[in-house]
């Protein structure tokens, strides 16, 4: 029995020298634009989009088309749209040496070590070849960069982020929309004081109570905070730290999120919101179906409207720059790029922008117009327009910069602090050491 | 044994079950043995570490401990809901002349549903805001003071989140225990009833003592199934809000596909097995001691 | 942990005879009513939940987000189940379930019955060893398998195959259903084997024709058990399985899940009771069966 086990214990150990060695190996940098005969195939993307938006019934189609002229060719779509699955299954892809052709990712520090070891075509390069790189936003494109200012994702998508408020309300409890994020708490105590929900909130997904951290150091320092934060150049305990911290634990003092939110999930916050209890829901453009079409609830259709993140006394970025993102990004895999991938890339890219727009969605390109649907309140066209009057800078969600550990205890302890059950000092000591440990092993 | 048994016969039956069961459980459990002492997110190389991944577990991770314990209370209010509700329901049919076979097929039902409604359904349940269901019930038998939203109060969470799953399987013991009460000889318990027997001695001097062995069986099915608990938290709360109800089994999952820190996950596996042996051998000492008491 | 445990357990079901007993014994009645009470109070809560899933998903998406969610609905619709169908694979989906579970179980209930009879009927020299190392797979927790069996999997390339979800479940089953059938074994008189082996009967053709008749009744209760687990399992089908055309149930309800974590809830309930009705249904036909599979095992300890 025992010299079984010591066999067995080899046998695994080996299996798992295998596997990581061929993780370790670097495959050669790629030439974007490789010359061969396009030999049609199946090829995959693995990603993580809603299974009947628009991005996938669109590359469906382009795929569909494109297989017309170049018979054997299909494009194999596995989506996951559930995002803390999908990057589970991404990270253990990645770490079986067994990406498909396409995936999808965040600029994530993971990604980028991805990118680092050659496992990704350089998608600058990439998009310039195609002739297709000066059609997109410059923001779109900024969202995908890794810190450096390398560019490895493609988006699909681009969006923009606002407060959503209800007009009625706000008047009922005898309070202004919001000049400077400060005089947020005080405008949820009056709310509170008018029996109003202040702000509906998803806790159960994190990211939307993790914007609310970004906020004010967006403001106070452009978006450096985060990029030195990750690594832990900057602290919590900084200036501008200390200032977002104190400042969620007054949206706590104040009850500014409804009620028990950290177990309400997306629906209920939003429902909170179109049924007219709560007052105001941050939430981006890809809602605009929900929030600007006649579906919404006609009970609060005239009051809604919304506002951009407000800024701050001495703000150092502008009120046109605030969260804009241009969502998960599409990465080629270096290891099977090959004429084929590169001619439907080319295909299909060209083709996009075209097919998006019309869906009533921001292109992540600026040679379209976007659609608005016919039964789009004034709302729609009024969202869409502020995609042309955005300044330079954007406000990244932090998910998508830190290291996961970090990301992770920093969704959890904001959960703590905004329900009041850790203080600001606790928290502060708790980050910036949960920072310390795990950054390094991410940005050596 | 059979007297026509040769060796070649029992390879024949014994090394197939042994050969899928070493493949799926005994060989990936040394695999993360020999994991646990490696430093790997999956891209890099792995690097040995030694005994780095347990010390950092055991001096240096505030989450892992408040995990751990998380992981007892859990399992502690599963095995009162379970064996308590289990061994009450059994006790109340034993009763009962008429319909017990229908209410025993009722009673086992939630065992069917999956654990993504049963997740999103206790969510309505201890809402605040809307007033669920718990909160309604509470403020119309006056108890107005205990309402709350116990899902995001840290000192309800972990029973919140715990209830679900006792309630679950409470249904499958309540079978065992009951089947094992049916089978108290009856000529015992007239016997001590003629002797004056209030039915508390007549369950603590007769039917408990007969039905031990079931009892230990089930005590160790409901402890492994407790300490197994997984899906209910990592779905209703996925841990918080904060760590409050994060257990280990929640903890290593996040550790190993979110984090992508598989050797410290692993780590922490073995430290699982390890747990759960030794809460089995506790419970088989425990009880067979008072047995022979 | 248990000793916190017993005492509180004794409490709860000390509460029934609270009264005293010559009272109760001379008026059974009372205390007969009170339980019968108690009985249906605890069955509601049982079977409540399933009841509010099944009214849910006749709900219109308005009155779900608005209206009060635990009373009865406005209207009934049937939109919900349209959508459900239109948006996911539910055929595929139980089919892939339907494949998993029953390979799942015949590896379950073959070769658990093999394990048990090599242990229990024919014996030998380590089967106290073999037994402990069943044990281990009882008490250790699934979770602990997915690194590895990942890794493996990649190297061998079974990712993404029915295999991959049917290897794990199974074995992980495998001890529960070796114990049962260990238990039962138990049961048939020795002199029966004696008989059969006098008879010039070999192990083979006492498994086949003694053994393997007799077993009917654990055979039912060892894949009923293991189907509700398995039918319902998420973490292994989450973990190894990516493409569209293999996922099974749990994962199918992942469809409804739209952009950022929106989720159409009434159509995920619509799918949810489409997708266990397929299990509630053998579930309701087999119970008798099964209940009594568990019974005759419990007996036995």
């Amino acid at each position: 029995m025992k010299k079984l086990f010591r066999t067995a214990a080899l046998a695994a150990a080996a299996a798992l020298a295998l596997s990581a060695c061929g993780g370790g190996a670097a495959s050669s940098p790629t030439n974007v634009s490789p010359t061969g005969e396009i030999k049609p195939r199946e090829i995959s993307w693995l990603l993580s989009r809603p299974a009947d938006g628009a991005v996938i019934n669109i590359m469906k189609k382009l795929a569909a088309d494109y297989a017309k002229d170049h018979p054997g060719f299909s494009l194999n779509l596995i989506t996951t749209p559930d995002r803390p699955s999908y990057i589970q299954k991404l990270e253990t892809l990645a770490a079986a040496n067994k990406l498909p052709e396409l995936f999808d990712t965040d600029a994530t520090p993971f990604a980028r070590q991805l990118a680092q070891q050659g496992k990704m075509v350089d998608a600058e390069k990439l998009l310039k070849s195609l002739n297709v790189y000066d059609s997109y936003r410059p923001g779109a494109l900024d969202y995908q960069r890794f810190d450096d200012g390398s560019l490895y994702m493609i988006p699909f998508q681009f969006e923009l982020e606002f407060i959503w408020y209800n007009k009625a309300l706000l008047q009922k409890a005898g309070v202004a929309v919001p000049k400077s994020l400060d005089d947020i708490p005080a405008m949820c105590t009056a709310l509170r004081q008018a029996g109003i929900t202040p702000i509906a909130i998803d806790g159960q997904d994190q990211w939307p109570l993790e914007r609310y951290v970004a906020y004010q150091p967006f403001r106070a320092q452009g978006p450096d905070f985060i990029q030195k934060l990750k690594k832990g150049d900057a602290k919590f305990a900084d200036a501008a730290g200390q200032k977002t911290v104190q400042w969620l634990s007054s949206l706590g003092k104040a009850k500014c999120f409804q009620d028990g939110f950290s177990a309400q999930g997306y629906s209920d916050a939003q429902n909170q919101f179109t049924s007219g209890q709560a007052a105001m829901y941050n939430i981006g453009t890809w809602e605009l179906p929900s929030l600007a079409t006649d579906k919404l609830n006609p009970a609060v259709r005239n009051d809604v409207d919304f506002f951009t993140l407000p800024t701050t006394a001495g703000s150092a970025t502008a009120a046109n720059e605030y969260v804009s993102p241009s969502g998960i990004g599409m990465a080629v895999n270096a290891k099977t790029y090959d004429p084929l991938v590169a001619d439907f890339l080319k295909f299909a890219l060209n083709k996009y922008p075209t097919e998006y727009a019309a869906t009533g969605a921001l292109s992540p390109t600026t040679n379209v117009q976007t659609t608005v649907p016919a039964n789009a309140t004034p709302l729609y066209k009024k969202a869409l327009d502020k995609a042309n009057d955005l300044g330079t800078k954007q406000a990244m969600p932090w998910d998508t910069q830190l290291d996961p550990t970090t990301n992770t205890r920093l969704q959890q302890e904001l959960v703590l602090l905004v329900q009041g059950n850790t203080t600001p000092e606790q928290f502060t000591s708790t980050m910036d050491s949960t920072i310390a440990q795990n950054a390094p092993k991410f940005f050596k | 044994m059979l007297p026509t048994r040769s060796r070649l016969s029992v390879l024949v039956f014994l090394l197939p079950p042994l050969l899928l069961y070493g493949a799926a459980v005994l060989f990936p459990i040394l695999q993360s043995l020999f994991l646990s002492f490696f430093s790997w997110n999956g891209i890099s190389d792995m690097e040995f570490i030694g005994l780095a991944n347990y010390l950092r577990m055991f001096t240096g991770d505030d989450v892992f401990w408040r995990s751990f314990f998380n992981a007892l209370g859990y399992l502690a209010i599963c095995l009162i809901l379970q064996l308590g509700g289990a061994l009450f329901v059994a006790s109340l049919l034993t009763s009962l002349r008429r319909g017990a076979e229908l209410i025993k097929t009722l009673y086992l039902l939630p065992a069917v549903i999956s654990t993504v409604a049963i997740a999103f359904l206790f969510v309505r349940i201890y809402s605040i805001d809307p007033v669920g269901l718990l909160n309604q019930l509470l403020h119309w038998i006056g108890l107005g003071d205990l309402e709350r939203a116990w899902l995001s109060d840290v000192n309800t969470v972990l029973a919140a989140v715990s209830a679900p799953e006792g309630w679950r399987f409470t249904g499958l013991y309540m079978l065992i225990i009951y089947a094992a009460l049916l089978a108290v000889p009856k000529e015992l318990e007239e016997a001590a009833i003629l002797d004056g027997a209030s039915r508390w001695q007549l369950f603590t001097k007769i039917r408990f003592p007969f039905i031990r062995p079931v009892w230990i069986t089930t005590v160790i099915m409901a402890t492994t199934y407790g300490l197994r608990g997984f899906d209910i938290p990592y779905l209703m709360t996925n841990g918080g809000p904060g760590q409050s109800s994060e257990l280990l089994t929640t903890y290593m999952y996040k550790t190993a596909f979110t984090s992508t820190d598989f050797g410290y996950a692993s780590t922490i596996s073995v430290f699982i097995v390890i747990e759960c042996l030794v809460a089995v051998g506790l419970i088989l000492v425990m009880l067979k001691r008072k047995a022979d008491a | 942990m248990t000793a916190q445990a017993a005492p509180v357990t004794r409490t709860i079901s000390a509460l029934p005879s609270s009264s005293p007993p010559y009272r109760s014994r001379r008026r059974p009645s009372l205390y007969r009513t009170l339980s019968k009470t108690l009985i249906i109070l605890i069955v509601i809560v049982q079977v409540y939940p399933l009841a509010w899933l099944f009214i849910t998903s006749l709900r219109t998406e308005h009155d779900f987000a608005t209206g009060d969610p635990f009373a009865l609905p406005a209207a009934l619709t049937l939109d919900n189940y349209a959508r459900a169908f239109q948006t996911g694979n539910l055929g595929l989906n139980i089919l892939n379930s339907f494949i998993v579970t029953m390979g799942a179980n015949v590896l379950i209930v073959i070769l658990g019955m093999m394990a048990a009879y090599a242990i229990q009927v024919l014996g030998f020299r380590l089967s106290h060893l073999v037994r402990g190392l069943f044990l281990i797979g009882i008490i250790v927790p699934v979770q602990i398998a997915l690194v590895p069996l990942f890794i493996d999997y990649s190297t061998v390339n079974l990712l993404d195959t029915y295999q991959s979800m049917i290897i794990p479940l199974a074995g992980f089953s495998l001890p529960m259903s070796v114990y049962l059938f260990s238990s039962f074994f138990e049961y048939i008189p020795r002199e029966t084997y004696e008989a059969a082996s006098l008879d010039g009967a070999g192990p083979y053709r006492i498994f086949g024709l003694i053994t393997l008749p007799l077993s009917v009744n654990t055979v039912v209760t060892v894949v009923l058990v293991n189907s509700i687990f398995i039918w319902n399992d998420f973490i292994f089908a989450n973990t190894f399985v990516l493409s569209e055309e293999l996922k099974t149930i749990p994962l199918g309800l992942q469809n409804y899940i739209g952009a950022m974590g929106k989720v159409d809830w009434t159509a995920t309930f619509a799918a949810v009771c489409v997708t266990i009705t397929p299990l509630l249904l053998v579930f309701l036909v087999l119970n008798k069966a099964m209940i009594q599979g568990l019974e005759s095992g419990a007996t036995k300890g």
